[in-house]
């Protein structure tokens, strides 16, 4: 009976296992085939002194590449101007739908839909559209800011915005918040439209001040809203790329690099292959490690 | 209901768009042979001519930088056309590249195992980067045409890489220049500090004018522009000519820019108020601030800039101020320009037809008596060729040409871009001006960019 | 008590209309600029509204670069039609260039979206609620990568589309984007949700897994699929990167990717740069509008489990 028992528990595992690889299948052969299989050609060119051109194989140096990555002082600004993007963009964005969302949620239908519309108009326009218009705002001879600054006598006199290394990475940063916010805040619209109104009143009634009714049965409603803007945010703040290219090139001085630019860069300014793609893997094991950490936090929790 | 409408609407899109975009490769067939259906009759006309060559078939990918109006998709068509008047059979498709992102492209294409077949550039780009790297084919023989004799031996010697290959074949070329506007000289009273006959002026006489112009209220006199290598000639040639330093030795082999000369040229241009290191702008930029009155001088100039309408008159700023053509200024003014050349060059695709044939197309844009007249006027430029002498004749540029001939040309300087590592040192000067522009020490940054741009050279 | 609160939300009101001003702004902008005049735009001091509308910069815009309205060639076929293209098998009339990008656009994040939320949603499944082996070994693997930028893997990309032949083709922007794990991950946090005992009775009833699959599991996790949706349409329509690297001729460009090659070209020109940037915005833009609803609604987070 036993024996019988397991055998056709073993048939019934197997089973499953067979079914869940035929439902996994179609999305495996695309991650596997276009995001991990150019993850392992990464790494293993990342070995190698790999350029351009017929005239040179590529040759074999070991850890060469990394060990010259940890001297090289545009690497390490460009990772720090990435983690500063992160760092600085991805409260921000919360923050700021959560409150633009908790102020527009409770209005009247067409209010809040404009609303909502305008602050989705960045996302929808597109970063290229939309980074046309800010180079010219931030534009040092005739721009937008500078020409309302020093009308108004804000400014004393011009300023580059984007020629000058204090203020040029505070404006990227600036542009990708606003083509962030808007998905967060139709997200916390949505989500604070479903919090349960029970609740809230019954609080009410309690006596319950609106800080407190906001910590105690909103957050907790929204909370995985909140994680859902998070992973995203951070994504797209990682993936920051057109307007860096498009506005300041990584300049002045690499203020503006990020790792992401940086691999692009010497991959195709620098013809350095092998070289951009050992950043590219230092990169990978960065996220890696924040990303299962962050995950491992999200489950014990 | 409004349900079912916008799955029909969302399906009905998927389609079409679906149709839209399935063809990785595709170009437009169709349209190719009904153009060359038109030009066969005319290519019969002339049946005593056809050779064996004429009989060539293939479908050739020409990429162009924007040289002149061989960026301009209307001009290349009817030059394309008298082409296929002679070759029906070729079918070439042009692809539109800028400075700003063109190199990166064609790096992603040659990556991408899609490099073009043929390519409209500089020996800058042509020989010292993609020939050097074994990606181009050998054009020697090109060179041995009757017609190839007449061509100046030092634009032969720039489009010879280091191993004697011949990487490009020539068609146009320049001495880039700079302009002033005069209107605001004028009101300087900077006017003085010109040599208008010989459109020359000095070191000395140059910062006088900047001076000037500055205390007269002209609050961006100049700009240097370094968001990148757009227009980087302008910035090189100002920084060398203004105390007689140089950017790479007399054989072209290694860079030679950290000197005292253009240590003085940089720290002088630092402290000069009025002269911006600027990393928001490229050289188009600048061009749009000068022509817009924000600038009084652009470092970035050339004829066809000095003919270019599509502000209002040609050689007047938007708002009608004169535009004058200069040389850089040199402490005794006779400075030497930084030339461009421009001609054809082909990528090594490994299929012998298609190289074949991208050669009758270079023959015949650049040799053929009457076509190579119409290929240098679309540039804007000069010929190569000695004995073309007449090609701006009666066209409405004719003066503005003679001019750049007789005071500009002359002054053709060293052609030291097909030295090796050029890509390299070319991205090492914008960031050099940009770290010395953001406060960093001249003689420190320069060591640093010579290091660097040695290091390409060696490799 | 009522006072302050009062107080407070005129304040935030006021606040976010002056927000609401800076982030309409670029739009308006880019439509009143794309009507202005040479002169008025390139002008030193901000003309607010055009003084004089001209409709040039269109003119100059769509009578650039024409190209085919569409190439209806069969995918993969250059590897056996003999001369290493594929086969076309029709075109379509000539378009402005703009046209043609605004459609391939469509067709890439439309083709994306799809593709990911289907094979998506049926991972998600399987590695929410089925045992195999090599389940964990997966979710790490996906947990990793979710938020690995695609630049990591730029060169190695580039070389493995050229040797699918894939180059500079749509295709070879819309399968990375399909591959990217963060659609698999959402998709099995939202299936987490779905009560295991109503698969089990269904199956006991003797459903197949297809039949659970599209009857059972998809409705439950369709607010999800939807939210995953609009991620993936607006991420590809907006990936500038894997566009830039990876579409090289006219006829296959974006209209993000056509902006920029304009904007590179035309440094002397902003008028036509503003026509281009505002052909870019508006369809989307039109679209938007009117499904909004769909935009906004129903995307209830309230299935997702951290």
């Amino acid at each position: 009976m036993d024996y019988v028992q397991s055998n056709r528990s073993k048939i019934l595992a197997q089973r499953e296992t067979r079914s869940a690889y035929l439902f996994l299948l179609p999305s495996l052969v695309f991650f596997l085939g276009f995001v991990i299989f150019p993850m392992i050609l990464c790494v293993y060119t990342s070995f190698f002194d790999a350029t351009m051109g017929k005239n040179v194989a590529d040759q074999f140096i070991g850890l060469k590449n990394y060990t010259e990555l940890f001297g090289d002082s545009i690497f390490q600004k460009a990772l720090k101007n990435t983690l500063i993007i992160v760092l600085v963009s991805v409260p921000t964005v919360a923050i700021f739908s959560l409150w633009v969302a908790s102020a527009i949620y409770k209005m009247k239908g067409p209010v809040l839909s404009a609303f909502r519309c305008i602050f989705y108009l960045p996302v929808v326009t597109g970063s290229v559209a939309v980074t046309v218009v800010w180079k010219w705002m931030f534009h040092n001879y005739y721009g937008l800011f500078n020409y309302v600054g020093t009308h108004t006598g804000v400014l004393e006199k011009n300023i580059n915005w984007l020629g000058d290394a204090r203020f040029a990475l505070p404006c990227i940063i600036l542009i990708l918040f606003t083509t962030s916010v808007g998905q967060p805040i139709v997200l916390y619209v949505s989500a604070l439209g479903n919090v349960d109104d029970s609740l809230v009143e019954a609080a009410s009634v309690d006596g319950a001040t609106d800080l407190q009714l906001f910590w105690k049965i909103k957050w907790p409603q929204i909370m995985p809203t909140t994680l859902y803007i998070l992973v995203i945010t951070t994504i797209n703040s990682f993936q920051c790329f057109a307007l860096i290219q498009l506005l300041t090139s990584g300049g002045p001085n690499h203020s503006t690099d990020t790792v992401m630019y940086y691999i692009y860069y010497t991959a195709f300014k620098l013809y350095r292959y092998g070289y951009g793609n050992a950043m590219g893997v230092i990169l990978a094991i960065i996220i890696a490690l924040l990303s299962a950490l962050q995950f491992q936090l999200a489950k014990e929790k | 209901m409004k349900k079912r409408i916008l799955a029909w609407g969302a399906a009905s899109l998927l389609l079409a768009s679906s149709l839209a975009a399935c063809g990785p490769k595709a170009t437009t067939e169709t349209e190719k042979k009904a153009e060359s259906g038109k030009a066969s009759e005319a290519a019969s006309e002339k049946v005593e001519g056809a050779s064996e060559d004429e009989a060539l078939k293939a479908d050739l990918k020409l990429y162009t930088y924007p040289i002149g109006k061989w960026g301009d998709s209307a001009s290349v068509d009817s030059l394309l056309q008298n082409f296929n008047a002679k070759y029906p059979d070729i079918h070439v498709t042009v692809e539109y590249l800028d400075y700003q992102s063109g190199d990166d492209q064609v790096n992603t294409a040659i990556e991408g195992n899609a490099a073009p077949d043929l390519i409209m550039e500089g020996p800058e780009r042509l020989v010292a980067n993609w020939g050097a790297k074994g990606l181009m084919v050998d054009l020697a023989d090109l060179f041995e045409d009757d017609a190839a004799k007449d061509i100046y031996p030092n634009v032969v010697e720039a489009c010879k890489s280091s191993e004697g290959k011949y990487y490009e074949y020539p068609l146009a070329m320049i001495a880039h220049c700079m302009a002033i506007n005069k209107t605001a000289f004028e009101n300087a009273d900077a006017l003085q500090y010109l040599d208008l006959d010989n459109h020359t002026w000095t070191t000395e006489n140059f910062f006088k004018a900047v001076k000037a112009l500055h205390d007269k209220g002209q609050e961006n006199v100049a700009a240097v522009y370094c968001g990148g290598q757009g227009g980087d000639q302008g910035t090189r040639a100002l920084v060398n000519n203004l105390y007689g330093g140089k950017f790479t030795n007399k054989e072209h082999t290694e860079y030679a820019v950290d000197s005292s000369e253009n240590a003085q040229a940089l720290e002088e241009l630092m402290k000069a108020e009025g002269i911006n290191f600027d990393p928001a702008l490229v050289g188009g930029d600048e061009i749009t601030l000068f022509r817009n009155g924000t600038l009084a001088m652009s470092l970035c100039w050339n004829s066809a800039q000095q003919n270019n309408k599509d502000n209002g008159e040609a050689g007047k700023t938007n708002n009608g101020d004169e535009i004058i053509p200069m040389l850089f200024p040199a402490k005794d003014g006779k400075a030497e320009l930084c030339g461009g050349i421009w001609g054809f060059g082909i990528f090594d695709n490994g299929d012998e037809n298609k190289v074949k044939a991208a050669k009758a197309f270079i023959r015949f844009m650049a040799n053929d008596a009457e076509q190579a007249k119409l290929s240098v006027q679309t540039t804007g430029f000069f010929p190569v060729h000695k004995d073309l002498t007449d090609v701006y004749e009666g066209t409405e540029n004719a003066e503005t040409m003679k001019l750049f001939t007789e005071k500009f040309m002359p002054s053709f300087g060293d052609y030291y871009q097909v030295t090796p590592g050029w890509a390299t040192a070319r991205t090492e000067w914008w960031n050099m001006l940009q770290r010395i522009g953001q406060g960093g020490d001249v003689k420190t940054e320069l060591t640093t960019f010579q290091t660097n741009a040695n290091a390409a050279a060696k490799a | 008590m009522h006072k302050t609160k009062n107080l407070y939300s005129l304040l935030s009101l006021f606040l976010l209309i002056l927000l609401a001003f800076f982030f309409l702004f670029p739009l308006y902008w880019i439509i009143t600029g794309s009507f202005k005049t040479a002169q008025s735009i390139n002008g030193t001091s901000p003309d607010w509204f055009p003084k004089e509308w001209v409709l040039l910069n269109y003119q100059k815009l769509f009578s650039r670069q024409p190209t085919a309205l569409f190439t209806l060639s069969i995918p993969f076929s250059g590897a056996f039609s003999g001369t290493g293209k594929d086969i076309v098998l029709m075109t379509g009339p000539k378009v402005p260039g703009a046209v043609r990008w605004l459609l391939n656009t469509v067709f890439m994040s439309l083709s994306a979206m799809i593709l990911t939320c289907v094979t998506a949603s049926m991972a998600g499944y399987a590695l929410a609620k089925k045992r195999f082996r090599g389940r964990t070994l997966l979710f790490t693997l996906i947990v990793c990568a979710m938020a690995l930028p695609k630049q990591v893997i730029l060169i190695p990309l580039i070389r493995e589309m050229s040797f699918l032949k894939l180059y500079n083709s749509l295709l070879a922007v819309i399968f990375p984007t399909v591959g990217w794990p963060f659609g698999v991950f959402l998709m099995k946090q939202f299936s987490e949700g779905v009560p295991g005992e109503m698969l089990e009775a269904s199956r006991i009833d003797g459903a197949s897994e297809a039949r659970i699959f599209s009857q059972i599991v998809l409705p439950m996790i369709k607010p999800g699929i939807g939210a995953l949706a609009i991620f993936t349409f607006i991420n590809s329509w907006n990936d500038y990167f894997m566009q830039l690297i990876m579409l090289s001729s006219t006829e296959n460009l974006t209209i993000s990717l056509g902006i920029a090659k304009l904007q590179a070209e035309n440094a002397t020109d902003f008028g036509i740069i503003m026509a281009g940037a505002a052909v870019a915005a508006i369809p989307i833009l039109i679209v938007f509008l009117m499904f909004q609803r769909y935009f906004t609604q129903g995307i209830a987070m309230g299935a997702v489990k951290g």
